[in-house]
């Protein structure tokens, strides 16, 4: 690039900053204006009322389970549509459709997907797992077919070469190669699908959400809190485990 | 035991890897195939066990006809033929064992297959294999925990539990250093001549082939250029084989 370019390309930087940041009222003064009203609002918060403690953790476990069966269903559906979309495995039409699609889907988040599903099936869990469905599918999809590209042919010459059947050439050349990449994959979204389930009940779509948006509606802030530090612990416990998991699996 | 009568192979961008060949290996022997790298040694051996399919021409292994074979009859062949790779192959997160029961998949059925259940005397087998290339005390460690020339011995035993009438092997030294590719060669020339089993081994120089008896055919530019025994091997036959400056 020339150094004009450069320059050309640095002040484009500048000029698109200040101009956002005048779109969007950023102020210092009426963030330090603001700060008293927030440590006041911290000073609510505090103690953490006991008393809604059950409801937090009914909310977290629900949460949890919104992730689980969201991300299951998601990692099945994930594997043919991986097949489709990677470059070795399938016809060129096929891939261009599969990989246009997927980015399409992929750029609607999940709490969007929820308005749609809650608005479709009702309140509740059930469209809260299907948006994570249908987002979790499409983010699977796309790191597994990555993984079935980057596979290495030279074991399934291999196992071919010994005289195996197809089903024997799947389940020992390639099996043991994406097995453990597509588990790892699945573990990794199920960590990030806990938080983004943790706010699907601010939609309606169930879980510790739920909880958050009601008391805070309420202004009941010590009862917030305490869902908050539920949500805080669950998030740690969740991703302890499963990075713990992944780094035994690869 | 393994005759190719007209062979040639083009690939599908044009270049031609195998130029007509016409080449006859006996029970028992001792065949090593060197030539430049280009010169068609991996189409060969590729074609001989039909992981790559010959454009026209004619193999026989053990008098069965592989070419039009169905996959089958191609599966039968290929239980029969044992191949080392040049890169070993192996399943890196498998373990030693596991690799080398591969080996054994022609004789399993479909379901012990899938969940991995491997007869006991299968499983000996592959310890014994295991044994017999030096590994033993292996066979629970991952097979990327080992080095190169241990891993191609591992690609070795994984040919041997096919207990195969012939075994191919695809510069299976190239990624070694010289000390280890001369044990590897003995351990090959020691296979032939314990267990009959005829041996085709390609490599891409020359002071390997020599010294271990048996037959060197020569290949350049997909023709078999010379043919004959070690002592054969003149400095002028090798120069015809790799050209002016080659070893």
């Amino acid at each position: 690039m020339t150094s004009a370019g450069r320059w050309a390309g640095g002040l484009a930087i500048v000029a698109a900053f200040v101009w956002s940041s005048w779109s969007t009222d950023v102020s210092l003064r009426r963030l330090v204006e603001g700060a008293p009203f927030m440590l006041d609002f911290v000073r609510r918060m505090l103690p953490p009322d006991p008393n809604v403690l059950g409801q937090a953790l009914h909310g977290a476990l629900q949460t949890v389970q919104i992730a689980l069966v969201g991300t299951t269903v998601a990692a099945v559906l994930a594997v043919p549509l991986a097949l489709a979309a990677a470059r070795n495995t399938a016809p060129r039409w096929l891939y261009y459709v599969t990989r246009s699609a997927l980015n399409a889907f992929r750029a609607i988040d999940t709490l969007v997907y929820a308005l749609f599903f809650v608005a479709a099936v009702g309140l509740g869990p059930f469209p809260g797992v299907l948006a994570v469905i249908v987002y979790t599918a499409t983010v699977l999809a796309k790191l597994f077919s990555e993984a079935i590209e980057a596979m290495d042919p030279g074991p399934v010459e291999a196992v071919q070469a010994v005289g195996a059947t197809r089903i024997q050439v799947l389940r020992w050349g390639v099996l043991p190669q994406l097995g453990p990449e597509f588990v790892s994959f699945t573990l990794y979204r199920f960590e990030t699908n806990i938080r983004a389930a943790a706010v699907l009940g601010f939609v309606g779509g169930g879980g510790i959400g739920f909880y958050i948006q009601t008391y805070l509606r309420l202004l009941n802030y010590p009862a917030a809190s305490t869902v908050l530090l539920v949500l805080v612990v669950m998030v740690m416990v969740v991703d302890f485990t499963s990075s713990r998991l992944r780094a035994r699996l690869i | 035991m393994i005759r190719l009568r007209g062979l040639s192979k083009r690939y599908a961008g044009g270049a031609v890897a195998l130029d007509g060949i016409d080449l006859e290996v006996g029970a028992g022997e001792f065949v090593t195939l060197i030539g430049p790298s280009g010169a068609g040694k991996s189409t060969l051996l590729r074609c001989i066990n039909g992981l790559i399919l010959p454009t026209a021409g004619e193999i026989t292994v053990d008098g069965q006809s592989v070419t039009g074979a169905s996959p089958d009859v191609l599966r039968r062949v290929r239980a029969k033929v044992g191949f080392v790779f040049q890169h070993f192959n192996l399943l890196k997160r498998l373990s030693v064992l596991d690799n080398v029961r591969v080996g054994t998949l022609s004789r399993l059925g479909s379901w012990s297959s899938m969940i991995a259940r491997f007869p006991d005397a299968e499983t000996e087998r592959a310890r014994r294999a295991l044994r017999r290339v030096g590994l033993s005390g292996l066979e629970h460690r991952r097979a990327d925990t080992l080095s190169g020339g241990q891993q191609q011995r591992v690609g070795i035993a994984r040919a041997l539990v096919q207990e195969p009438r012939v075994l191919l092997a695809d510069e299976p030294m190239s990624s070694l250093d010289p000390a280890l590719s001369r044990s590897l060669m003995e351990l090959l020339r020691h296979i032939n001549l314990e267990d009959g089993l005829t041996v085709i081994t390609s490599l891409h120089v020359l002071n390997l082939a020599v010294g271990y008896g048996g037959r060197i055919i020569g290949l350049r530019a997909g023709r078999v250029v010379h043919d004959g025994p070690p002592a054969a091997m003149t400095d002028s036959v090798a120069r015809m084989i790799f050209g002016e400056g080659g070893s």
